[in-house]
């Protein structure tokens, strides 16, 4: 088991480094914005990969409150976790990006406000998970987990639905866009490389959460025994 | 803050926060198994 552990840390590895060499070598300069662009190759993954996590998230809490495993509980955490982690990626990069070619880091607009909010109820989720006490936390973090979901369509579509400052969708937003297909290779080998690298965190995240759980379990037995004496 | 700069600076902060991350997750890691390391002794 250790063997694949260290082969798959390996090819994420490798995979990182194939994705970096392909955004900023491979991939061509964008004729308006200039190297700024290059943003897009780490931005939009990270928030295919925030996205998709979100929803092993909503997955996993549904099956938490119909079987009360704690297992799927343990993965609702970890995949909740690792998601703010790159959604912050996004909305850190985003302004980044959005200073050299707006003029300013931030708008209200819909993409950027949905973004920010979804990141504040994922952010709400570990609180609650952190700082509440009692039976009910893992029933509530799962309620709040399942509603909150319905933000990440809203993100997705908010420069379909509505004028934004943000740009208008590159990728499937149908006639007219598009991508160059060395500008495609890079997007996809580096949403590969932040997946391996997701799928690795989520793992030794969902590890951790298990064993805090048994170490918690056994302080309370032990207090039970020392009581008991 | 021009596009370079900016280039890089987006990229350095991706860096950061991931394997910082990661750091994060290997330290409370280390300190779960000490702690059970710990528990297995007094029990």
């Amino acid at each position: 088991m250790k063997a694949v552990i260290w082969i798959f840390i390996l090819i994420t590895v490798a995979l990182l480094g194939y994705g970096l060499y392909q955004a900023l070598v491979v991939a061509p300069t964008e004729q308006t914005m200039g190297e700024v662009q290059r943003i897009f190759y780490y931005h939009v993954p990270s928030a295919w990969v925030a996205f998709t996590l979100f929803f092993v998230n909503f997955i996993a809490s549904i099956v938490y409150l119909w079987k009360r495993s704690a297992g799927s509980d343990a993965i609702a955490v970890a995949s909740a976790e690792v998601g703010v982690v790159f959604c912050t990626v996004v909305l850190i990069t985003g302004p980044i990006w959005a200073r050299p070619v707006w003029g300013i880091w931030w708008t209200w607009d819909a993409r950027l406000t949905t973004t920010l909010v979804l990141w504040l109820i994922y952010v709400s989720y570990l609180v609650l998970r952190r700082f509440a006490a009692g039976s009910q936390t893992q029933v509530l973090s799962a309620a709040l987990a399942i509603f909150g979901f319905v933000d990440v369509p809203i993100v997705f579509m908010a420069i379909r639905w509505f004028r934004t400052q943000h740009p208008s969708p590159v990728i499937g937003g149908g006639e007219g866009s598009g991508l160059d297909p060395t500008m495609w290779h890079a997007v996809l080998w580096n949403w590969l490389a932040f997946s391996c690298l997701a799928l690795l965190l989520v793992v030794v995240r969902y590890r951790l959460q298990l064993m805090e759980e048994n170490v918690e379990a056994a302080h309370a037995q032990l207090a039970l025994q020392g009581g008991a004496r | 803050m021009t596009g370079p700069v900016a280039l890089k600076a987006a990229y350095v902060v991706t860096w950061a926060i991931q394997f910082g991350y990661l750091g994060y997750l290997l330290s409370r890691y280390r300190k779960v198994r000490e702690e059970m390391k710990d528990l297995k002794r007094s029990s």
